[in-house]
């Protein structure tokens, strides 16, 4: 939904393969329940569109056997409806959730899971782990992380004498060289990018969304003179805009819509098979003096819903898929489509990461990640895209528009840290 | 001269029929066409008016995909929208002759009760709903995703209006051969009324075809997914081929297409002697 | 008698109305009630908060926008359809041959889901790149593409959302129009003819408009009720894995990411929507009044 969360970012991200994975049926054809005896689990999953993940996350369910889990598959919009589900007794004992949101947390939606990490907690990376914690208990099992980067066609570039874009300026003045009437420069989503670079600028800028002591991290003049320079990149026309697939899938780049496109991690070997060697990936541009470069990273989290029947064989079974079996880990990280495990000693030996393109996203992962934090409300999220669509698109004040997203979000950091 | 005139005028009409027919054909058009291209000829800059070559195999794998079982969605499809427009049409018909025919001294109070849900978006009692559903069991199942969605007040309205405007002498002979309310309504009633419940009928199962939202939350197990939930699995997730898109969104319009050619003669008599004005 | 009436009334009316009572207006009450609450997450709330979520609402740019937004879209639509059906109700009924023909033609796309003309009309009709159909015919005419959906100046998207919905709606209500007409006593033209009365403009003027005059009363409202409650063919036309822009959101799409998406306030949401039913029933007994006002006053 508006959140810049990883769930949509996934759930977009899972596209590119989806269609692929019409046409083969790999793995045990659909038996969707597990083997195992026991209580009856109900496990559930946003649609995945990788070839042979849903036959891959069935078959750990049937590998199960202290229960009963049976996997549903959800397409269509996961939040609303897990949403919807959480508030009924009908809904999964386990589920996939790009957080859980703070409100889930606080309004008791979700189990607490801290138990689960025993012993491993250090071996989980921090950055994800961090917004699933919540008065330091852990509401949610990272399941693989992902990342958005900036992709880049070595030829064009060349072509167009351009050097790879390491400050926003520089960005914006190649976007501008590299479009002519047949190719754009640029795409960041057909919005224009208000929804998937979030805040990403805003730490490009050596900002961020809320800063560690819970207040707005972008109250900042240097935010909206960055925010700023994004309307000339749409004002320059050098933006692809109103492409039939979105940021997520590499087609836009593939098709030579486009000339640099920012996407998911996801999209790596299948841009990898089609070009070969001519691209290369970049992080978010810094900008200013306090500028650094940013990727943003999340992942996605299993957690157990607090209304379900048999909370503790739930809660066995998360530990059991997402902290035990690093070898199913590791096959759903990596064999499939493309993350990065969330444990950091899968990362560290997995040799699909220790080369190439793959390695340097890698690296900039962990030299320049960011990941949305907890009291980053979706009532402030969907204020600062609105704004950002504007700024954009209509080029409107960048200062009016954030002093209003300002006074949000700080009613909305006001209202969840009086419910603690 | 006048003649002239009014013969100009009229082949003037008729070029702005067939170019209005033509536009409003084009969307249909461009949905085979893309349906049964490859997908370099969907996304080929030079655009041709048909595929280099007629993909028929498309529709095939899309019935062979082994990740969404098209025809028992389809299937699914059927069975909701014929069970509830036969649901509908019994319940709203009933409701609709008594408050038209049945004296009673709250009626009109009952009939602007109804009629006032028309004004409510479904949107706003969307979660409540919901969650009435899953506290009855319902989750999953096809009561769960018929019975909630009969009660069409916009149906009920129509059968009113269609039954005021009844010629009252049929039931009037009905009654002095001693026919009560209830047999006058089946064996003199309904005989004579087939075209209201045919336009209601078709714009029901319309209706029903065409509902996503409540189906995709309802039916959770992929064994209970309707059409449109399928078509929405291909959508949602930032398609690739587009063809296959296109391709299933063709199949899912067809039974569509002709439940609607065989009873539009219907729909329009229908609404002709019906008070849907 | 009367009692028996009742009875029999109730045999008839009951069914219908204890499943409309149940499906309809339980959730209704309920969300009314949770207006008034805080309901976070929670469809069983427990802390009471009065007014706070109506005056929240009311507040919120985003929302008194899209209900601006959509007051002008309706005092749009609801002209434009109504003239593009009817002259299609009066140009297929004056058709001697192949009539048939094209009222299946203009009635065809209301077969159509919203999901499905959305679909045509965003990735193929009107796609921001060189291989959209429209982006092809300006091609041709040696107009750059046109990022239709994307491009608020000039706001292409309303070209878009008008179309596609022309396109499904339009027949639908040609056919109420064309059943009007049908109805016209024939002997009104006669006479007009007799008066002298060119056809044209006088006579739709004075006597097929009045003739209409109940046609148009249902279909006027049922346009007005549509427009405000228009969500499908934006949500699917516009939206995307991140949201909904800023522009052309409808009320309803507002409150649904509001309500029912990852930010569950449900009391806002529900708060929301009250006002939404509530602007909708104002501005819908005003047209009814108004139109019938008309009436009389034709009519004296």
């Amino acid at each position: 939904m508006t959140s810049i969360s990883r769930r949509t970012l996934l759930a977009a991200g899972a596209g590119a393969g989806l269609l692929t994975a019409c046409g083969s049926n790999t793995g045990r054809g659909g038996g969707g329940d597990g083997g195992g005896s026991g209580p009856k689990l109900s496990q559930w999953y946003h649609q995945y569109g990788e070839t042979g993940t849903e036959q891959a996350v069935q078959r750990y369910a049937a590998a199960y056997k202290k229960a009963h889990v049976s996997v549903q598959w959800r397409p269509g919009n996961y939040d609303q409806q897990t949403a919807a589900a959480l508030l009924t007794g009908s809904g999964p004992d386990v589920f996939e959730v790009n957080g859980p949101t703070l409100d889930q947390i606080q309004g008791g939606q979700v189990v607490d899971l801290t138990e689960l990490l025993d012993g491993v907690r250090d071996d989980f990376n921090p950055a994800v782990l961090t917004p699933k914690t919540y008065d330091g208990k852990i509401w949610g099992i990272p399941q693989v992380i992902d990342m958005q980067l900036l992709y880049y066609r070595k030829s064009l570039l060349k072509d167009a004498g351009v050097e790879p874009p390491t400050t926003l300026d520089a960005l914006v003045d190649a976007a501008r060289k590299l479009t002519s009437s047949k190719v754009k420069g640029l795409f960041l989503g057909n919005d224009g990018g208000a929804g998937v670079l979030g805040g990403t600028p805003l730490y490009g800028a050596g900002l961020s969304l809320v800063t560690e002591d819970g207040k707005v991290g972008f109250d900042d003049p240097a935010a909206a003179r960055t925010l700023g320079k994004l309307h000339r990149l749409y004002a320059d026309k050098s933006l692809l805009l109103g492409a039939p697939t979105d940021w997520s899938d590499p087609s836009a780049l593939l098709q030579g819509l486009t000339a640099m496109q920012w996407s998911g991690l996801w999209a790596l070997p299948q841009v990898q098979k089609e070009l070969g060697d001519d691209f290369g990936v970049l992080p978010f541009p810094k900008d200013g003096s306090a500028g650094r470069p940013s990727v943003p990273v999340g992942a996605y989290g299993a957690a157990v819903s607090a209304r379900s029947r048999h909370p503790e064989a739930a809660k066995e079974y998360v530990k059991w898929l997402w902290v035990e079996r690093t070898d199913h880990q590791e096959d759903f990280a990596l064999s499939y489509g493309f993350h990065i495990p969330a444990r950091i000693s899968l990362a560290e030996k997995a040799a699909k990461l220790k080369s190439g393109p793959a390695a340097d996203a890698v690296r900039l992962s962990t030299e320049h990640g960011y990941a949305q934090p907890l009291l980053w409300t979706p009532a402030g999220q969907s204020a600062y895209q609105d704004a950002l669509s504007r700024i954009i698109k209509s080029g409107a004040s960048a200062d009016r528009e954030l002093r209003a997203v300002v006074r949000k979000v700080s009613a909305e950091l006001d209202r969840v840290k009086k419910k603690s | 001269m006048d003649d002239a005139l009014v013969r100009a005028g009229r082949a003037l009409r008729l070029v702005l029929l067939i170019a209005l027919a033509l536009l409003f054909l084009i969307p249909f058009y461009l949905l085979v066409r893309n349906g049964l291209s490859s997908e370099q000829d969907i996304t080929s800059p030079e655009w041709t008016f048909l595929p280099g070559e007629l993909r028929w195999e498309n529709v095939r794998e899309l019935f062979d995909d082994p990740s969404v079982p098209f025809a028992r969605t389809l299937l699914n499809s059927a069975l909701i929208a014929v069970a509830t427009t036969l649901g509908t049409l019994l319940l709203a018909s009933l409701a609709g002759y008594g408050l038209a025919r049945i004296p009673y001294r709250h009626a009109n109070k009952v009939f602007y009760g109804i009629l006032g849900t028309l004004l409510v978006p479904a949107a706003v009692t969307f979660v409540p709903s919901f969650v009435l559903v899953s506290s009855l069991g319902w989750i999953s199942t096809l009561r769960g995703l018929i019975v909630p969605t009969l009660f069409s007040a916009f149906a009920c309205f129509v059968f009113r209006q269609y039954f005021l405007g009844f010629p009252r002498e049929l039931e009037d002979a009905a009654q002095v051969d001693g026919l009560g309310h209830w047999r006058t309504y089946w064996l003199v009633v309904v005989p004579n009324a087939r075209p209201v419940f045919a336009a209601v009928g078709t714009i029901v199962f319309l209706g029903a075809w065409n509902s996503f939202l409540w189906p995709l939350v309802i039916g959770q197990d992929q064994s209970a997914w309707t059409v449109q939930v399928a078509l929405s699995s291909f959508t949602t997730s930032q398609v690739i081929r587009l063809h296959e898109l296109f391709v299933a969104a063709a199949v899912s319009i067809l039974p569509l297409l002709l439940v609607f050619l065989c009873f539009q003669r219907w729909i329009v008599a229908g609404v002709e002697r019906s008070g849907i004005d | 008698m009367s009692r028996r009436n009742a009875l029999w009334f109730w045999v008839f009316v009951g069914p219908f109305a204890l499943g409309l009572a149940l499906f309809t207006y339980v959730p209704l009450v309920w969300s009314v009630a949770l207006s008034f609450f805080d309901a976070h997450n929670t469809v069983t709330p427990t802390h009471f908060v009065g007014l706070d979520n109506y005056t929240a609402m009311l507040k919120d740019d985003a929302f008194v926008d899209s209900l601006k937004t959509f007051l002008v879209f309706t005092a749009f639509i609801v002209p434009a359809t109504y003239v593009f059906s009817l002259s299609l109700a009066l140009m297929v009924n004056r058709l001697k041959r192949a009539r048939a023909f094209f009222r299946s033609v203009f009635f065809l796309p209301a077969a159509c889901s919203y999901v499905v003309a959305a679909l045509i009309w965003k990735m193929s009709l009107f796609n921001g790149v060189r291989f959209g159909l429209a982006n092809t015919v300006l091609g041709w005419f040696g107009g750059d593409p046109v990022a239709w959906l994307s491009t608020t100046d000039p706001p292409w998207y309303w070209l878009v959302i008008v179309t596609v919905r022309l396109w499904l709606q339009a027949g639908f209500y040609m056919i109420l129009f064309l059943a009007g007409l049908q109805r016209i006593d024939p002997v009104l033209y006669e006479a007009a003819a007799v008066d002298g009365a060119r056809p044209g403009w006088t006579v739709l003027r004075h006597i097929t408009l009045p003739q209409l005059r109940a046609t148009s009363v249902a279909v006027v409202l049922l346009l007005v009720i549509n427009a405000f409650q228009a969500f499908d063919e934006f949500y699917n036309l516009l939206s995307d894995a991140r949201g909904y822009p800023p522009y052309a959101r409808p009320p309803l799409v507002y409150l649904y990411y509001t309500a029912l998406g990852q930010g569950q306030n449900l009391g806002l949401g529900s708060a929301g929507a009250v006002i939404l039913a509530l602007v909708i029933a104002v501005v819908t007994v005003g047209q009814a009044r108004w139109l019938k006002l008309g009436r009389t006053d034709a009519d004296g």
